[in-house]
């Protein structure tokens, strides 16, 4: 039977797996003591509960305060999984909110969550291009990344990495390279994004596509492009069966065929009719991509003459509810209508 | 029975000793009259407070009251004991008189205590005594201490709790249940949210892309449009300029040969012109003339002249030697007639003169002869008078060079 008196004893633990919370504000600032605890045990339970701490923002602001940042960092390097995956997907949760992607800056943590990029176990991978993805979708943080000298990290990475990893690498990239593209081009993205553009998940060929599209923003990257054969592969990308597939694929050759080179390759491999056909599509995205790819090609000789007898069917365009697409409408039909 | 103090136990170090007794009869009662001898403090007979018994040693063993070391007592203590003796007596003695005394009993009587009490009880002063003697046994281990149990006091009570008396489960588990599961909830409200604002974030991002990625196409597109258009330009501009260029040499090279036209259309008359004064247009006969026979014509003078020269030459050698031997002659005879000295000078002078005189009729008539020959060119009346002047100052210069060759023999 249950004493009146209050017993000398902690409460059972209801989960092995988590240390009960300290009330109110020392919650925290115990969790950080038991982060830097020697026991692996109460490290592990430490990290598991902060980890669901740590989903409030509130708390998170107050986790910065108290320092959980550092204490974090010094978990990377621990020798147990749970501990290492744990950490990572704190500073994913972390990452998530601005301050955090500030403390990830102030605190210089991406280079070791770099460093777990190598690790043996599938998770703590995982979590840490989870991390670095979400800290590159910030200028700062992409900025921080690049001079980190990640990226061509990151494109070795691609090669020869879990489906599911590729993703959030192709993500980080893309951000990476709004900020710069240099560093992207000379570790061989290009060739390595051309070699995505045939995986079977359409997840990965559209976010392929899409980097193509960033890489070949610079006249080098559009270059590159022509020359590991890009273009040929987009074109056959445009009849996909996904939506964003497609999107990103005429958004790629649009900007490959702003150079003459690629102008002449695109029209060589016959990409004018699919584009055609993308004009009336369904998704938004796609329609004005294709809009604008053939804007582009319309701007050689040989590519207006094709167009002209689509004139029609682009003009039916610039009546299109979204505005974006009307006004590509109108400049494709200038264009292609445009005599010397 | 009091003790007997020595009183050499003062000085030097304390000394009690006493001679065994039988404990004193006491009295039921204390004497109120019973005048305790001067000086002595009654420790050991009567009741003595162990506070003040001066043989235990209580307090501060280091601020204690020491006897001196030697046997004999100081001066000044013996003096200061006196002292304080005296001073007891005295106060005694006052009280003494102060106490309120009973009068003195007249004469042939006697003060007795009477009780007055309606019951006479015995007085005396035998204490009862009882003998009470205790003794432990041998070697016998003490027996444990019973069990000690309480006697029942107060009034038994029972209760008995019965099915929903402490609480009804589900009204009371309700509040339980309900932050367990809030929490829980919360926690993964949480999550979705903080998965459903980062997706929107993205599609809002997606959108912006979307945007930026379309202008800055139709940026480049512009950029690389302009660049074609200017290039073209460019291009053409050259290419016309090329042609102005063309034009205008073209038009020059025509201007400049109509003006080399005009100009040498002069140029022609007037050069034939110079050329026809120079010389250049002959007359092939008069050239043939000119080139083929009068050279054979010279070339026939001068032989003839070389003959002429060589005749002379000749005949020159002839006189000469004519001359030299006539000179010898004429010497020898001078010499033989030395006061002819100055006429023989003048006499060969005048020899030499008519010398030479023969000597140019000769030469005339030959030239002379010649002279008839060729009278067809008025320019060979300048060579032949040439010749003739030559020939004129040959012979004068011959006589010369007789002389010289004359004088030198």
């Amino acid at each position: 039977m249950a004493h009146t008196v209050i017993s000398a004893k902690y409460p059972p633990q209801i989960d092995a797996t988590r240390t009960p919370f300290a009330y109110g504000d020392r919650a925290l600032p115990r969790l950080n003591r038991e982060l830097n605890d020697e026991t692996l045990l109460v490290r592990q339970r430490a990290v598991m509960s902060l980890c669901d701490y740590l989903h409030d923002p509130e708390h998170i602001a107050e986790a910065l305060r108290v320092g959980i940042a550092s204490s974090l960092k010094n978990l990377l390097t621990d020798k147990n999984l749970t501990v290492r995956q744990k950490s990572t997907e704190c500073l994913f949760v972390i990452a998530g909110h601005a301050i955090g992607r500030d403390s990830f800056l102030e605190h210089s943590l991406i280079i070791p969550v770099a460093n777990l990029f190598n690790d043996s176990e599938d998770i703590a991978r995982k979590n840490a291009h989870l991390a670095i993805e979400m800290i590159s979708e910030t200028p700062p943080g992409a900025e921080g990344i690049v001079e980190a000298n990640l990226v061509p990290t990151l494109v070795n990475k691609l090669k020869n990495e879990l489906d599911e990893i590729k993703e959030l690498i192709l993500n980080t990239l893309h951000y990476c390279m709004r900020i710069d593209t240099a560093k992207a081009l000379a570790a061989g993205a290009m060739e390595v994004f051309t070699s995505l553009l045939t995986h079977k998940a359409h997840t990965i060929r559209a976010k392929a596509a899409r980097d193509i599209m960033d890489l070949s923003v610079p006249l080098d990257g559009k270059n590159k492009a022509v020359d590991c054969k890009a273009v040929e592969e987009l074109i056959k990308l445009l009849k996909d069966e996904s939506p964003d597939v497609r999107a990103n694929a005429a958004g790629a050759i649009m900007i490959i065929t702003i150079t003459t080179k690629g102008k002449y390759t695109a029209i060589k491999g016959e990409a004018i009719k699919p584009l055609v056909v993308l004009v009336d599509d369904e998704t938004s995205e796609v329609r004005l991509n294709a809009l604008k790819a053939l804007t582009c090609l319309s701007e050689a000789p040989e590519g207006r003459e094709v167009l002209l007898t689509h004139v029609e069917l682009i003009q039916a365009r610039t009546k299109d509810p979204i505005p974006a697409v009307c006004k590509a409408a109108e400049i494709a039909v200038r264009v292609i209508t445009w005599k010397p | 029975m009091a003790a007997v103090l020595p009183q050499q136990s003062n000085a030097g170090t304390y000394t009690f000793a006493s001679q065994p007794r039988a404990v004193k009869q006491r009295k039921k009662y204390r004497d109120p009259l019973q005048q305790t001898e001067v000086g002595e403090e009654d420790a050991t007979g009567m009741y003595g407070n162990i506070m003040y018994d001066r043989r235990i040693v209580r307090g501060n063993t280091y601020a204690q009251h020491t006897l001196p070391a030697h046997a004999q007592p100081d001066p000044i203590e013996i003096q200061r004991q006196q002292e304080n003796r005296r001073r007891a007596i005295a106060r005694k003695r006052a009280k003494d008189q102060l106490r309120p005394r009973s009068p003195d009993p007249v004469e042939g009587r006697k003060h007795i205590d009477v009780q007055t009490e309606l019951y006479l009880e015995e007085l005396s002063d035998r204490v009862e005594e009882a003998d009470v003697e205790c003794q432990t046994d041998a070697f016998l281990d003490r027996p444990p201490s019973p069990l000690f149990i309480q006697a029942k006091t107060g009034v038994d009570i029972a209760t008995q709790i019965i099915e929903g008396d402490l609480f009804d489960f589900d009204v009371e588990v309700k509040p339980i249940l309900e932050v367990i599961v809030g929490k829980t909830v919360e926690q993964s409200l949480l999550e979705v949210m903080e998965e459903e604002e980062l997706a929107n974030l993205r599609q809002q991002q997606r959108a912006f892309e979307e945007l930026r990625n379309a202008e800055l196409v139709e940026q480049q597109r512009l950029e690389e449009q302009e660049r074609r258009h200017r290039e073209e330009k460019e291009r053409r501009m050259k290419q016309q300029r090329e042609v102005l260029r063309k034009e205008k040499e073209t038009a020059e090279k025509i201007a400049a040969r109509a003006f080399a036209q005009s100009y040498l259309a002069d140029l022609v008359p007037s050069v034939f012109g110079t050329l026809s004064d120079n010389g250049y247009f002959y007359d092939p006969v008069e050239r043939d003339v000119e080139q083929g026979f009068l050279p054979w014509l010279m070339e026939q003078v001068e032989d003839q002249l070389e003959r002429n020269q060589h005749g002379r030459m000749v005949l020159d050698g002839m006189l000469r030697e004519v001359v030299a031997k006539r000179i010898e002659l004429y010497r020898k005879l001078e010499e033989m007639a030395p006061s002819q000295g100055p006429g023989s000078h003048s006499a060969s002078a005048i020899f030499g003169d008519k010398l030479s005189g023969e000597l140019a009729a000769t030469a005339t008539t030959t030239e002379s002869e010649e002279g008839e020959k060729p009278a067809e060119e008025a320019a060979e009346q300048p060579p032949a008078t040439e010749g003739t002047e030559e020939a004129g100052e040959a012979p004068e210069q011959t006589p010369a060079d007789e002389e010289a060759p004359a004088a030198d023999e």
